[in-house]
């Protein structure tokens, strides 16, 4: 089964990726490998995770998604996870998944506001 | 691999992509006996860890769903089964952090409570099987 397309789009010195409604695990491990190879090409700074259209996430979803903030990390960049739905917000806290250390917002302008002033305060 | 659908249907579990068909089945299922957008999303959660679980100790199984209803109450049972290796410490399986696959050791406490109900019979050397129920809410 081949993965589905992802995009990683590159503004500024953000990189933007929308998360497919349903993604399989393959998709989930080459949107990893995607946004690492963007990070070093753009030398980027942050990554917004676009997951409002992602209807439920598992185990598998979290530990990659928490892993990519925290590889981001070690390359410089921080991580904002935007859009999360209501029910999977509900789900996900009684499952007992965390996203380790990606920051969140409600929505992509949200998420860039605030990469944007953590640049400004680091100077 | 969905075998067949509707209120009761079937899913074999052989490779990851079924994992995706058992989320698409369950939700189907879920929203068609009426459950609530939360609901449907713990009920799709629970679906993949299983599911998850028996690809990743077993490497293949079955997947059944089916309509429920008894004393005026409605909901859904998944009845996840597999000739896998079974659990030799039942107890220990159903801790969190607890895992022999490598995994975070969530996947059964987890969806233990997204559902209303689950029950766990497994004999080392025969097989697994996992049911979980979720009623709906009046």
């Amino acid at each position: 089964m081949a993965a589905e397309n992802i995009s990683v789009i590159k503004v500024r010195n953000i990189l933007m990726v929308t998360v497919p409604p349903d993604p399989d695990d393959e998709t989930i491990s080459a949107l990893q490998e995607q946004v690492l190879r963007a990070m070093e090409r753009y030398e980027a700074k942050g990554l917004v995770l676009d997951i409002s259209t992602v209807e439920a996430l598992d185990s598998f979803f979290a530990r990659t998604v928490a892993e990519t903030a925290q590889m981001v990390a070690l390359m410089g960049g921080r991580t904002v996870i935007a859009g999360m739905r209501p029910s999977v917000a509900v789900t996900a806290t009684q499952f007992g998944l965390t996203l380790g250390n990606a920051l969140t917002a409600l929505d992509m302008d949200r998420a860039l506001d605030m990469l944007d002033e953590m640049r400004r305060e680091r100077g | 691999m969905v075998l067949s659908q509707g209120p009761d249907g079937r899913v074999a579990i052989e490779s990851e992509g079924d994992i995706v068909d058992v989320r698409k089945a369950a939700r189907g299922a879920a929203e068609t006996l009426g459950f609530g957008v939360t609901d449907v999303t713990r009920i799709v959660t629970a679906a993949s860890e299983l599911a998850r679980n028996v690809y990743l100790y077993a490497s293949s199984g079955i997947l059944q769903w089916r309509r429920l209803e008894t004393g005026g109450k409605v909901g859904i049972e998944l009845k996840f089964e597999d000739n896998g290796p079974g659990i030799a410490d039942i107890e220990q399986a159903m801790k969190t952090g607890y895992s022999t696959g490598g995994g975070l050791g969530m996947g059964l406490p987890g969806a233990k409570r997204l559902m209303d109900e689950m029950e766990l019979g497994s004999e080392v050397g025969k097989g697994t099987t996992v049911t979980v129920r979720k009623w709906l809410k009046r």
